[in-house]
């Protein structure tokens, strides 16, 4: 039986979901790595240096779509992990449950976090 | 489609334990539980890198002296580490989409050594990055 949520996502459509969430941090990710580890000087940006990195509104968006895709990935991933530990339907339910409030929990402290340093 | 999930479904069903099921060594069992293993690597750092990142709304005197600490060797080589789990998880996960789409498939074990043959060329590169930078 299908259930609401997620659990009401087919495996394909979920499969897929995974796919293209992945393909895209392969480049979120990579921007990410050069911009703040490879172009920075000394590899790591000071509190300064980030507060300016993050001043342009390009930047800004790039971190926060990176936020979201990383952990919508991260978070289907878990799931997919516990789902294999062969648990009942109720045990499910609540770990989707879960997983939506931690995903939704962690997309909000970033964007405090983002609020707070800009 | 989805070929690959076909093709691990009798790992899936012996649960976790079916990751380390290297007994046939088949590759497809080992790049399996090595890309679920990097994944949850990957989480768990995710974790700690948001957590540690609350040190910027502390303001310029915490972030600036955690940043000096995180310059330390110790530091490098966790990068390094990352580094490699992130390309093997990301190059292994483009072969598992291709399969998946049915690209491939029949050449899928040239397609993994390839790929980790880019990420180990990469993983040379980024660690030099690192040390250079």
């Amino acid at each position: 039986m299908k259930g609401n949520g997620i659990q009401g996502i087919s495996g394909a459509v979920r499969w897929l979901l995974q796919a293209v969430s992945g393909l895209l941090l392969i480049v979120l990710l990579g921007v990410h790595m050069i911009a703040n580890h490879y172009i920075a000087a000394g590899g790591l940006r000071t509190y300064e240096e980030v507060v300016a990195y993050l001043s342009h509104p390009v930047v800004l968006a790039w971190e926060v779509i990176f936020l979201i895709i990383v952990t919508f990935h991260a978070v289907l991933g878990v799931r997919s992990v516990l789902y294999d530990l062969g648990l009942s339907p109720g045990t499910q339910r609540r770990l989707d449950r879960l997983v939506g409030l931690v995903g939704i929990g962690a997309v909000l402290y970033g964007l405090w976090l983002l609020w707070a340093i800009t | 489609m989805l070929q690959e999930t076909r093709v691990l479904h009798p790992v899936r069903r012996r649960g976790w334990k079916g990751w380390f099921a290297v007994r046939k060594r088949h590759l497809g069992y080992v790049a399996f539980a090595l890309n679920r293993l990097t994944g949850l690597g990957l989480v768990l750092y995710l974790i700690i890198h948001l957590v540690v990142l609350s040190l910027l709304a502390r303001g310029p005197e915490t972030w600036d002296a955690f940043i000096e600490l995180a310059k330390s060797p110790a530091f490098l080589l966790l990068d390094v580490i990352l580094l490699a789990g992130i390309l093997f998880h990301g190059l292994n996960g483009l072969r598992v989409i291709l399969v998946g789409l049915g690209i491939g498939v029949h050449r899928h074990k040239e397609l993994f050594w390839g790929l980790m043959l880019l990420a180990a060329i990469l993983l040379i590169f980024g660690a030099w990055g690192f040390l250079v930078v």
